[in-house]
């Protein structure tokens, strides 16, 4: 925190020396800001790095590697588990939405401004919500199971049981899905007709003015919003805590919670928080990177 | 050639046929789970395998709302746990704007080193980007050091936390969009850059300061993680009830979800015109 403060004022006093005009302005900006950075390094940067430091911390006060040898021994197919329902809830939910958005983008008529209102529904409903609509939705007695029963699609003695991988990506899926169609159709509604006019009297068929026209014109907003729903699905705890909690296999975010409420065991959780985050990294620092780019313009 | 002709003539027809059927799909996916609470709240008895309920009433509307006090339906009132929601929204929402409105305005129209105004926005994108998870977890250990642990004041300054990383942000471009040549006519005119700030640039940033305490408002209602963390057991917000009810009561359960939808129903149609696509999605719970 301090640390901050101190590179501001020797900035202003810098400044101040240089011209004697700006240092009011600088004093100004370092008063104005200083309560938010200040609340944001004490109660977010400080935990955040009291986490990777709390990873090497043994539940007796030693440091080492302790922690991270139990999350290899016990719970690497959690983390797996956890890798792989992110990956294939976002892989799903970018086809979806990239599906929808060109729809929106190419369509015209009350069907598409139907889809174009109400698709926007879920994005405003917390997980926590979301998490009780579908475990009373893809329960073994839910309205899913009993509607497919009705249609004969299943035997209504032998349920579908969703309360797993499926139903986490489901849920995923349909809160998030509609945020990246979101993000996704403003950039499809940037591109000017005329490049699909000239795609098409070229002879591109639909594909081709998806694959060649649209998403490469796209490929920010697609990046972007990839990997904003990327990193919401291996941090979401609530979701997956309600629909699998006490299950296994279970999401990183439910084993810190278990750790912590059974265990009190603050290492192991810390360590599995740091896998967590170095799950996200890549995506995570090209999202700061981009977004800090983009509010300099 | 006649063959093709055909063909394009019944080419709209079995478009149209696919896009019918493909949107009545996206409605029921999209419908169903909604549907699934709403039903959920209202049924009494609901015996497995019948499609519909038994019996229907507003039996446990009436227990959380506090209107009735029937013992059997273990399900408890929830206005309690509602007020001190919104309470702890409100007093978020007027901590926040203080604190944001100030940032996003030095970050937008005031001058600071190139680096550190870098560093100061990363600070407010890391929360967006990395897990927060973790954090609470460390967050709650420093509380219990200083006696914040499971307090309302701990858990206003989670959500503090939660609701500033966006408003700063919201704030900051909302600011940026404002053209400075307009407060620089203010100023060449006489205008002081306090009166400047308040007669020309607040009233035009208005409508995005709105959305951003409307967006820090409806976080706190939703607030989940921190809240396990910081406050459990000793303050329950509306989402912890809801947690608590989920695995026992499902009935109960789903009149907790949807009156936790009421705030955001509403303020859905407030915030979706003033606001980029960028934040919207924020909203996590």
């Amino acid at each position: 925190m301090s640390k901050n403060k101190n590179d501001l004022q020797i900035n202003n006093n810098q400044a101040g020396q240089g011209t004697g005009k700006k240092s009011p302005a600088n004093l100004l900006a370092f008063i104005l800001l200083f309560p938010a950075v200040a609340i944001i390094i004490l109660l977010y940067v400080q935990p955040f790095f009291a986490s990777f430091w709390g990873s090497f911390v043994s539940k007796q006060g030693e440091l080492g590697f302790e922690n991270y040898a139990v999350v290899t021994d016990r719970y690497m197919q959690d983390v797996y588990f956890t890798f792989g329902v992110t990956v294939f809830s976002t892989l799903i939910a970018t086809i979806f939405s990239i599906l929808l958005g060109v729809y929106l983008r190419l369509s015209q008529g009350w069907l598409q401004q139907a889809v174009s209102v109400l698709y926007r529904l879920p994005i405003f409903l917390p997980f926590v919500v979301v998490a009780q609509m579908m475990r009373s939705f893809l329960a073994p007695h839910g309205i899913l199971n009993l509607l497919l029963a009705q249609v004969n699609l299943i035997d209504i003695e032998n349920p579908l049981q969703l309360f797993n991988w499926i139903g986490l990506s489901f849920g995923f899926v349909w809160k998030e899905g509609p945020f990246m169609v979101l993000l996704i159709v403003g950039g499809f509604q940037m591109i000017d007709n005329s490049y699909i006019e000239a795609a098409k009297s070229v002879g591109a068929n639909l594909y081709q003015i998806i694959t060649r026209v649209l998403i490469p014109m796209n490929k920010q907003n697609i990046l972007v919003a990839i990997t904003l729903v990327f990193c919401s699905y291996v941090g979401c705890f609530s979701f997956p805590y309600m629909l699998i909690g006490g299950k296994t296999p279970a999401t990183i975010t439910i084993d810190i919670a278990h750790r912590v409420n059974y265990f009190r065991d603050y290492g192991v959780a810390n360590a599995l928080g740091v896998f967590s985050y170095i799950m996200v990294s890549v995506l995570a620092i090209y999202y700061v990177l981009n977004m800090r780019k983009g509010l300099y313009e | 050639m006649n063959k093709k002709e055909v063909k394009k003539k019944n080419k709209p027809i079995v478009k149209k046929t696919i896009e019918m059927v493909l949107f009545i799909f996206f409605l029921f996916i999209l419908f169903a789970p909604i549907f699934s609470i709403l039903i959920w709240s209202v049924a009494i008895r609901w015996y497995w395998p019948n499609t519909m309920p038994q019996e229907i009433g507003f039996d446990y509307w009436l227990q959380a709302l506090g209107v009735t006090k029937n013992l059997t339906l273990g399900a408890v009132n929830v206005l309690p746990a509602f007020f001190l929601s919104l309470g702890i929204a409100i007093i978020v929402v007027i901590i926040s704007m203080l604190v944001s409105v100030p940032a996003g305005y030095a970050l937008s129209k005031l001058k600071i080193p190139h680096i550190l105004k870098g560093l100061i926005l990363i600070l407010f994108l890391l929360p967006r980007a990395f897990p927060q998870q973790p954090v609470f977890l460390n967050l709650m250990l420093l509380f219990n050091k200083v006696g914040l642990n499971g307090t309302v004041t701990g858990v206003i300054l989670v959500h503090l936390v939660v609701g500033l990383v966006y408003a700063v942000w919201i704030t900051t471009s909302t600011f940026n969009s404002i053209p400075p040549e307009l407060e620089e006519a203010a100023r060449s005119i006489g205008a002081s850059r306090g009166r400047a700030f308040l007669k020309v640039t607040l009233p035009l940033a208005a409508p995005g300061l709105i959305a951003s305490a409307v967006f820090v408002f409806l976080q706190s209602m939703f607030e989940f993680t921190g809240t396990f963390f910081v406050g459990l057991p000793f303050v329950t917000t509306l989402p912890m009830t809801l947690y608590s009810a989920s695995g026992s009561n499902i009935q109960f359960a789903s009149v907790i979800a949807i009156l936790l939808l009421i705030p955001s129903i509403i303020f859905m149609f407030i915030i979706q015109k003033l606001l980029k696509a960028e934040y919207i999605g924020g909203i996590s719970g």
